[in-house]
């Protein structure tokens, strides 16, 4: 039953699906799915199509009446199963866990009563599912923190956080892909541009992928910003095995 | 060349806007009140995509190193070229080395100026629309220097154009369709939100503007979901933010009401302390595109 959404208008030229209000992998394998479905049959009906953990919506061409867009993708029947699923990538994101960068990394250990080691551990051991890119231009919400690194996030949001850094929110982790404000836990920072508006794709990591962090040292964290500089970085990237 | 002598309260350089990378989180952006972007492009023949400078409550000064063909629409500023009054809502010639100014609004917030050939500006992602992290600024600042565009072939209306329905921004009715969790509210809270009177808060912005109020309503979060330029969410504490044309793509909080696209330009001309109120439309008898 969690396989098929419910069609809603969410203004006059979108829809929205909705599956059961769960953050669940197969769940949001359908949404994937279905959103491709529906940005490769209906060109000529849509701008753009946006998915989160349990939901997709369809952003129609003005004029495409939103209401008889519902009749027709009901009555298309949309089966994704025959949809051949896209080989998944784990993508490797180097972090510089030193207090440096990572202000907050101490009070997370000492509030779980870990070493700092213990916690670059733990949050370098899962592969991270990117369930969809919101928030910020680039900004992936991942899947998968461990349970023991849950932390509140700050009651007071810093007003600028420099971008590659990486953070824990409640029961969330994510990499600031660009300047901003916030007010999570900073335990790190990567040295990859992760959003970069001069290219398409802008983002470097997207929905369906999985990443995984590496904890580096501080003259790896240069030596990486002086290859990315000359352009000679490349990107870690491997097929994913569910 | 135009120089920017005074910068404004919030100027900046707009389009239509910026699609096909809500699923990479970039917002949408471009004008606020898109009709009258489009209106002040068509004032001086150009296309409604061309990029127009969209400023707000207390306008630029800008001083003209080459002759130009503008119009301006919007709210109620009064552009003056050397200290001459000039109409709103018509185009007008100005001669190299002049200076442009528009005061403050008596009516109204947010004004465009199109310059006949469109603003030269950098275009990512497929829009010019300032958003800083996408393009290299949010703002224009004093001494800034802005070209007209003199690439491909410019539209060559030379007959002096005027706008037919110039707005007037009079109404505080905000058109609303239900938003996706609407139906789950009480219905209690659901008759507060149709009926209550919402005055804007200064903290407004082009992200979000925030609605002050005195009921009791409130919203549990959901779990993070897409939300769009004219969605009206409501906190778990009653807070009431209508997301604007720099609106995140998603958001946590309960969708309320979704804006039609002709009330997001209206509540783009409301300011800091005026009163709105919501009113609910059915999307089946709504035939406005």
């Amino acid at each position: 039953m969690s396989r098929y959404p419910t069609y809603k208008m969410f203004g006059e030229h979108t829809i929205l699906l909705n599956w059961r209000e769960k953050i669940d992998l197969d769940i949001h394998d359908q949404v994937f799915l279905y959103a491709r479905f529906i940005s490769e049959n209906f060109p000529d009906e849509i701008v753009e199509t946006a998915i989160a953990y349990q939901s997709l919506v369809v952003y129609l061409k003005t004029g495409i009446n939103a209401q008889l867009f519902i009749d027709t993708l009901i009555g298309r029947k949309i089966d994704v199963s025959e949809l051949v699923t896209k080989k998944k990538q784990l993508i490797t994101i180097p972090v510089c866990y030193d207090p440096e960068f990572g202000p907050d990394i101490q009070k997370i250990a000492s509030t779980h009563n870990q070493t700092i080691s213990e916690v670059i551990e733990r949050h370098t051991t899962p592969n991270y599912k990117v369930y969809f890119l919101g928030f910020l231009p680039g900004f992936a919400y991942l899947g998968g923190l461990d349970q023991q690194l849950y932390t509140p996030r700050r009651s007071m949001p810093r007003p600028f956080i420099e971008k590659g850094s990486v953070g824990i929110g409640g029961t969330q982790t994510g990499i600031y892909p660009i300047d901003s404000p916030g007010g999570w836990n900073i335990i790190g920072r990567t040295p990859l541009h992760l959003f970069d508006a001069t290219k398409d794709p802008p983002s470097m990591i997207n929905a369906g992928d999985f990443i995984k962090f590496q904890a580096i040292n501080r003259s790896e964290f240069d030596l990486l910003q002086i290859e990315i500089k000359a352009g000679t970085f490349r990107w870690r990237k491997e097929m994913h095995h569910d | 060349m135009i120089k920017i002598i005074v910068s404004g309260l919030h100027s900046s350089l707009q389009d239509l806007g910026r699609f096909g990378h809500r699923d990479c989180g970039v917002p949408v952006s471009g004008a606020m009140d898109l009709r009258s972007a489009a209106n002040a492009n068509a004032l001086v023949g150009n296309d409604p995509n061309a990029t127009v400078l969209e400023f707000m409550a207390s306008g630029p000064v800008l001083e003209f190193n080459e002759a130009a063909v503008i119009g301006i629409s919007g709210a109620m500023f009064s552009p003056k070229i050397d200290g001459k009054n000039i109409g709103m809502n018509t185009s007008v010639g100005i001669k190299e080395g002049s200076t442009l100014s528009f005061g403050s609004p008596s009516k109204g917030l947010r004004a465009y100026l199109a310059i006949k050939g469109g603003f030269s500006a950098s275009i990512m992602l497929g829009s010019s629309s300032y958003y800083k992290g996408v393009t290299e600024e949010g703002r224009l600042r004093k001494n800034d220097t802005l070209y007209i565009d003199q690439s491909g072939d410019k539209p060559s209306k030379t007959s002096r154009t005027v706008v037919k329905t110039v707005l007037r921004f009079d109404s505080n009715e905000i058109e609303v369709f239900k938003g996706p969790e609407f139906d789950s509210l009480p219905r209690s809270i659901q008759n507060k939100l149709k009926n209550a009177s919402f005055t804007i808060d200064a903290q407004s912005n082009r992200m979000a503007y925030w609605l002050e109020h005195s009921e009791d309503i409130s919203a549990k979060d959901i779990i993070t979901a897409p939300v769009q330029p004219g969605t009206v969410q409501i906190t778990p504490v009653g807070k009431v933010i209508v997301l604007m044309r720099d609106a995140q793509t998603t958001g946590g909080y309960a969708r309320i009401f979704q804006l039609s696209k002709s009330a997001i330009d209206l509540l783009a001309q409301k300011r800091a302390g005026e009163k709105v109120s919501f009113k609910m439309i059915d999307p089946l008898f709504h035939t406005h595109t």
